[in-house]
């Protein structure tokens, strides 16, 4: 894998949520306070609390039976105007994909990412914009037509509208989802070279943790940086004491392939301050390692695949033939496996002045293969989540604002989600964003962006100033740090508010690359973001619903 | 049509779609490069030979995607370049490569996109990967993405240019030069059967005959339209330049490469690999000679002979070829200021063009004496790896020919390569007597220009020592 | 109906109704609703009059919630008009068919009752009862963007009836249909007065509303201009109005002389419409003299 997949931790994201939805509801309530009482005078607190026991009473009056009207409603309205027009788009689509995929030339397995991330690439494309445009637009419609008049006229509860249209339109696009991705499954079975067929598994890899030792053979975190722009793999120098030091948990007779060989698969890459020996790649050499019984068992040397990675069906049983060469037989599991289960890989550069590349991911005990189908279709499950989590912003700022503005609005927070969130995050000091920018700087001691708050920046430019210079005691310092400490928090809870949409996006790299979407560390994420904007985005449609008037403005 | 029910009636309108796309299919499919390939309109455009320059905008997928984008191709395009980048970093050669073919939909008429792309492929991705073949393939991609630029584009001469600079120095000048000069005769890639890939290669020829072929193409197409690349003198002499690399690649790689081709996968006996050897020397002697007769002509004449109108100084344009001689220089200066003034230029571009230099060196290379000197010195080599006694009578061969070819070619002295050689010689030569025991005697030829240049003796030694370890 | 004095349960109660429309930038446009105050009594016909744009339609929607009051105050079947319980009881005829034009008749009514949690049982019968009723049963399975206007109007006023409201707003029931079509309404309308219902209408068609209401009120400018008791406010207190048929020739010279015997100054002649009447002098009268009501309510009525 081409990045660092890490369980979600999802207490802490539970108590970040619990934090921002407390706060923006706070904020949302006691503005809406201050507006009562400015407007009804001083029953203003009065009506608000009656207003407020309304609102949970609604909450616990729902009814599913009017609910599923409601949602039955939307499907219809939806497949009656036509949405399943899209269906056309994705044939038409797939028709002139050829247009798109003429290097039929390239290696098998690049073959296979490419026909799979086009078609989850065009699943998404096509569906996100559908659902974006109908959730957007529905409720807009339905009061501009005034049709909603004689909804909310019923004992409908404003609530269970907002429930209900969000029920519809997942139902549309989940429809829509299953469809394309069984077509698109189909396709690419069809469709990808005969080369290709055998490259479409889904690998279930155990992952290890890695650490490194340098030249001279001390700990280290970190390998050599080699001047790549992405420092996400680092580098051991050949024919030194550098080593990566790999550990797998939870290895056993289980982890064996049915003949009894262990798999090690591996992705390293090379770097060469030399040209050395052209014939061949670098040299590595795998030796396992025992740490309770300080046995160590070397494997013979290979040659790495670089850009393709290599797998190596490693005996159960090893001959010692190396260092301590004992000429003993070791048993992989029995003997080197510890009691914990924990299997232990040291890597080593064998040419001298050559160096060998490799981030966590990139070496993993393959365990047996599932077939390409099961993480294809987690893939288009975390599509639909995302598609979800979109139906349901859409619906949320569609009670307030118009049709157009809500799909602009909806597609803003998608986009500033894939640009800016980054940025943002750096400047409030989110540590998962921070971890991410090490990935990619290599420098370990990241912190979060220096330079003062708005304000301070404005006049330190202004006055010449550099960030070490102290600011000149003062109120006016005072208050102006004040300020930017207000924007700060505020930035955060904006910050907070844009959903992160990396995971969706990860769970097409899995397949694309020939893995298992990951549960812990991206099916679970997807479900648990989709599910912390379900709530939020109900709320606030149903307020919103309920403090305007349903007149078309 | 009024009885029918509504369904039916959607059914009819389906079936009319269906219909209506066939043609446009049948019409529009691009073509994939190969001749009489692709849709009615763009074999048409093969046939009448209508580059899409002559015509805008028409390649049929470019316009159905612009349709499709609802005209936000630049922003598309944005994007996609963005990606492209983002695709590098990631080391993502795949994503990269399906990138690339989006952007080209997009943009099939810009030269610099396809110049920029085609580049990246053969030079920068090339070298992110370890394995040579693995990198041969990348220059090919590079390579084979230009050519179909070129259709694109059939006036451009900076694509075609671009596509000889694939062929010719990145296969050639490379440090993977040795296996990529093979590759392109004998691909890596096993579906080829050890053949080479036919669409990089179809004739199967050397390298730089094939870049040699397109730097003619695009000179031909810069007689039409200007090129943007580089001083039109410079530009024009690249189809004579590959013929001297041509010439120069076989005395460098010439044996191994025709040596291993005629073994094939036999098992030669030792007597067998001797004959051969000799053999293949005899004709590689001959086959270097004629390329270099070849590039000679090329250089001097087919080039040396070309009307430039350079601007000397601002705004003074003078009419001048490199191959000027002294009596022409008179007669077309007229003024003794014109004269001096067409003196300086034609010396200014002889000299950017380092035309002197080639074609010195193709004349002297072109004498017999002088190959029969470089494949005495290649022998000499040889059987000094072997430490056969032949080792020194090949080298005191080479000192000969060499010490005559510098008597006629007295300019040669400086000449680095000759220099190299010449010294080398020398080299085994002596080397060969210490491993006998024995001391130089008091004259041998190239005496003075062995004291002369002992500075850099060592370098060459280990040059020489470094050449002879490598097994090809 | 009752003049027993005895004081009746009011349904709804307004009070001092205000409604001011504003912009986007919240600067007052429009003031639709001014000071309006008046009940409407259980089991009566309540009509709503007043020429275009004077309020009638902002008032009901005020009462259903869906616009909210600038000042004052609403009860609507005892509770305030911003909770939807009220709904259960309320059946809604918006001024135009707001309906959902992508669904058929049927899936119109179906639709409705579901939002009413009606099972599935009680909706099918309730669907064919009222599709009988408002006579579209031959168009139950069409989409109701094929529907002709009388036809939507007539669904519009099925779904109004779904639940068996106790209170039921009419928003120009008439307006599109055909003559046999209003004449069926005005049936309807007396016939849900005979089952105890409550409606309230707003119309143009004033012999309608002089056939089946009980009470009206005349907005002009979103004020309240005239309230009362159709027959009382029809009522002119020096006249007297024998009404008869089937008078022979003798009888009515009989009655002439009876008349003439007490010297009162008479004019024999045929009934005209009194209602178009009352209300075209009190538009005129607010035209002119802004600020003159006239209520003509019982006071025994109020509560
Ligand atoms: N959504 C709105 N925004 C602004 N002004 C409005 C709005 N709806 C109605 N009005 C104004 O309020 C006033 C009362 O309108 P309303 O619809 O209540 O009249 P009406 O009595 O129902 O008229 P009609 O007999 O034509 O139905 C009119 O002046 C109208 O222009
Ligand atoms: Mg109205």
């Amino acid at each position: 894998m081409n990045f660092d997949a890490v369980p979600f931790p999802v207490l802490y994201s539970f108590i970040l949520w619990a934090i921002v939805i407390g706060s923006a509801t706070s904020i949302v309530l006691v503005i809406s306070l201050m507006a009562t009482i400015v407007s009804v005078g001083v029953r203003g607190p009065l009506v608000f609390a009656n207003e407020l026991g309304a609102m949970v009473g609604d909450l616990i009056s729902l009814s599913p039976r009017r609910i599923f009207a409601l949602a039955q409603l939307t499907f219809r309205e939806a497949i009656r105007r036509k949405a399943l027009m899209v269906f056309v788009v994705f044939a038409i689509l797939f028709m002139f994909a050829g247009w798109f995929m003429s290097s039929s030339n390239l290696a098998p397995e690049f073959q296979v990412k490419i026909y799979v991330s086009f078609v989850l690439r065009a699943i998404s494309w096509l569906i996100l914009p559908v659902v974006l445009l109908l959730a957007c637009w529905g409720i807009p419609e339905d009061i501009r037509l005034r049709s909603m008049h004689t909804v909310v006229t019923k004992p409908a509860r404003r609530l269970e509208l907002v429930i209900g249209r969000m029920v519809g339109y997942s139902f549309v696009g989940l429809i829509v989802l299953a469809v394309m991705s069984v077509v698109g499954w189909g396709w690419i079975n069809r469709q990808l070279p005969v080369a290709a067929q055998s490259q479409l598994v889904c690998r279930q890899p155990i992952e290890g943790g890695l650490t490194f030792l340098d030249r001279e053979g001390n700990p280290s975190e970190k390998g050599i940086n080699v001047g790549d722009i992405r420092m996400f793999h680092s580098f051991i120098e050949g024919a030194t004491k550098a080593r990566a030091i790999w550990t797998f948990n939870g290895v056993g007779d289980q982890s064996l392939d049915r003949e009894g060989n262990l798999l090690l698969e591996n992705r390293f890459q090379a770097f060469r301050s030399h040209k050395g020996d052209m014939r061949r790649s670098i040299y590595f050499q795998y030796t396992f390692v025992n740490p309770e019984t300080n046995v160590r068992v070397p494997y013979p040397l290979k040659t790495i695949d670089e850009g393709r990675g290599r797998t190596d069906r490693i005996n159960r049983t090893l001959v010692n033939v190396g260092e301590s060469a004992d000429g003993k037989k070791y048993d992989i599991v029995n003997d080197l496996v510890t009691k914990s289960g924990q299997l232990t890989v040291e890597v080593a550069c064998v040419d001298p002045g050559q160096y060998l590349g490799m981030a966590r991911p990139d070496l993993f005990v393959r365990t047996a293969d599932l077939p390409f189908a099961y993480g294809y279709f987690k893939a288009v499950a975390c599509i639909g989540m995302m598609m979800l989590l979109v139906i349901f912003m859409g619906v949320s700022v569609s009670t307030f604002v118009k049709g157009p503005v809500a799909t602009f609005l909806v597609f803003s927070v998608v986009m500033v989600s894939y640009t800016a969130r980054d940025f943002m995050g750096k400047i409030v000091g989110d540590p998962f964003v921070l971890a991410k920018a090490r990935e990619w700087s290599g420098q370990l001691d990241m912190q979060k962006l220096e330079g003062g708050g708005v304000l301070e920046s404005i006049y330190r430019i202004l006055w010449h100033m550099n960030p070490t210079t102290d600011l000149p005691v003062g109120a006016s310092t005072t208050i102006m740090k004040w300020i930017d400490a207000g924007l700060v928090n505020f930035l955060w809870l904006v910050y907070r508010v844009i959903p992160n949409l990396d995971y969706f996006g990860q769970s097409m790299q899995y397949v694309a690359n020939g893995f298992d979407v990951r549960f812990d560390a991206c099916v679970l994420p997807c479900i648990l973001t989709t599910l912390a904007y379900f709530g939020p985005c109900v709320l606030l449609g149903y307020f919103a619903l309920r403090v305007r008037e349903l007149e078309a403005k | 049509m009024n009885n029918l029910t509504s369904q039916q009636r959607k059914f009819v309108y389906l079936g009319a779609i269906l219909l209506l796309l066939i043609p446009i299919i049948w019409l529009g499919m691009p073509a994939d490069g190969t001749p009489d390939s692709g849709g009615t309109i763009s074999r048409l455009r093969q046939q009448l030979d209508l580059g899409e320059s002559d015509l805008g905008d028409l390649d049929p997928s470019g316009a159905a995607m612009n349709l499709a984008l609802l005209g936000l191709r630049g922003v598309a395009a944005n994007i996609l370049w963005m990606q492209a980048d983002e695709q590098k970093n990631y080391k993502d050669w795949a994503e990269l490569r399906v990138t690339t073919e989006s952007i080209i939909r997009l943009q099939p008429h810009y030269v610099k996109v396809w110049e920029y792309n085609g580049w990246n492929l053969a030079f920068n991705v090339s070298a992110e990967w370890d394995a040579v073949p693995d990198r041969y393939f990348w220059v090919k991609e590079g390579g084979k993405f230009l050519q179909r630029g070129v259709e694109r584009n059939r006036r451009s001469p900076d694509l075609k240019w671009h596509v000889g600079r694939v062929y010719g120095p990145k296969i050639g000048l490379s440090d993977e030069a040795r296996f990529f000069r093979r590759y392109f005769y004998q691909d890596p890639d096993p579906q080829y059967a050890k053949g080479p890939d036919p669409e990089f290669n179809n004739a199967g020829e050397d390298n730089y005959l094939a870049a040699k072929r397109w730097f003619q193409v695009a000179n031909d197409a810069e007689k039409e339209q200007r090129q943007s690349i580089m001083d039109r003198s410079i530009f024009r002499s690249y189809p004579a330049r590959s013929q001297l690399d041509y010439a120069a690649a076989l005395y460098k790689y010439g044996f191994r490469e025709e040596y291993d081709r005629e073994v094939g996968d036999r098992k030669l006996t030792d007597e067998e690999a001797k004959a051969l050897e000799i053999r293949v020397r005899e004709k590689l002697k001959e086959q270097t000679r004629q390329a270099w007769a070849l590039g000679l002509e090329d250089w001097t004449i087919r080039y040396g002979q070309e009307l430039f109108a350079v601007e000397y100084l601002p705004g003074i344009i003078v009419q001048m070829r490199l191959e000027m001689g002294e009596d022409e220089i008179r007669s077309l200066g007229k003024s003794p200021d014109g004269i001096a003034q067409l003196r300086r230029a034609v010396d200014q571009y002889q000299k950017m063009n380092n035309y002197r230099y080639w074609r010195t060196r193709a004349l002297c290379e072109s004498e017999p004496e002088t190959a029969e000197a470089h494949w005495a010195l290649f022998a000499a080599g040889e059987e000094y790896r072997k430490q056969s006694p032949a080792a020194r009578t090949f080298a005191e061969q080479s000192m000969a020919l060499f010490e005559k070819t510098l008597e006629k070619y007295p300019e040669l002295r400086d000449e680095d390569n000759f220099v190299e050689e010449a010294l080398t010689s020398v080299l085994v030569w002596s080397l060969y007597m210490r491993l006998e025991g024995e001391k130089p005697p008091e004259m041998y030829p190239l005496k003075s220009l062995w004291e002369e240049k002992q500075e850099r003796v060592p370098e060459i030694e280990r040059r020489f020592e470094r050449d002879s370890r490598a097994a090809y | 109906m009752s003049t027993t004095g005895q004081p009746r349960e009011a349904v709804i109660e307004i009070r001092n109704l205000t409604k001011i429309y504003r912009d986007f930038w919240g600067r007052k446009k429009v003031r639709a609703v001014n000071a309006l105050s008046l009940d409407v009594y259980k089991g009566e016909v309540f009509g709503l009059l007043g020429p275009n744009g004077s309020g009638k339609t902002t008032t009901l929607k005020m009462l259903l919630g869906l616009l909210f009051p600038t000042e004052g105050e609403i009860k609507i079947l005892g509770q305030s008009a911003s909770d939807v319980r009220k709904n259960e009881r309320i059946g809604y005829l918006p001024e135009e068919s707001y309906l959902y034009r992508f669904l058929t008749g049927e899936e119109t009514l179906d639709f409705y009752g579901r939002l009413f949690n009606m099972s599935g049982a009680d909706r099918k019968q309730r669907t064919d009862e009222l599709l009988k009723l408002v006579k579209v049963e031959h168009a139950r399975k069409r989409q109701l963007k094929e529907y002709s206007k009388g036809m939507t109007r007539r669904i519009g006023l099925a779904q109004a009836l779904i639940n068996h409201p106790d209170l039921i707003l009419l928003d120009e029931p008439t307006s599109g249909l055909d003559p046999l079509g209003s004449r069926d309404m005005k049936d309807l309308i007396l016939d849900l007065k005979a089952q105890g219902k409550t409606i309230v209408m707003c119309s143009h068609l004033l012999a309608d509303v002089q056939d089946v209401c009980d009470r009206i009120a005349i907005l002009y400018g979103g004020e309240l201009k005239v309230l009362g008791r159709v027959d009382e406010l029809l009522k002119t207190q020096n006249q007297t109005q024998v009404l008869s048929s089937q008078l022979t020739p003798a009888a009515q010279a009989e009655v002439e002389a009876v008349l003439k015997k007490h010297g009162a100054q008479y004019q024999v002649d045929h009934p005209t419409a009194n209602l178009e009447e009352l209300f075209l002098r009190t538009v005129q009268e607010s035209k002119d003299r802004p600020g003159r009501r006239l209520i003509a309510d019982d006071p025994a009525n109020k509560v």
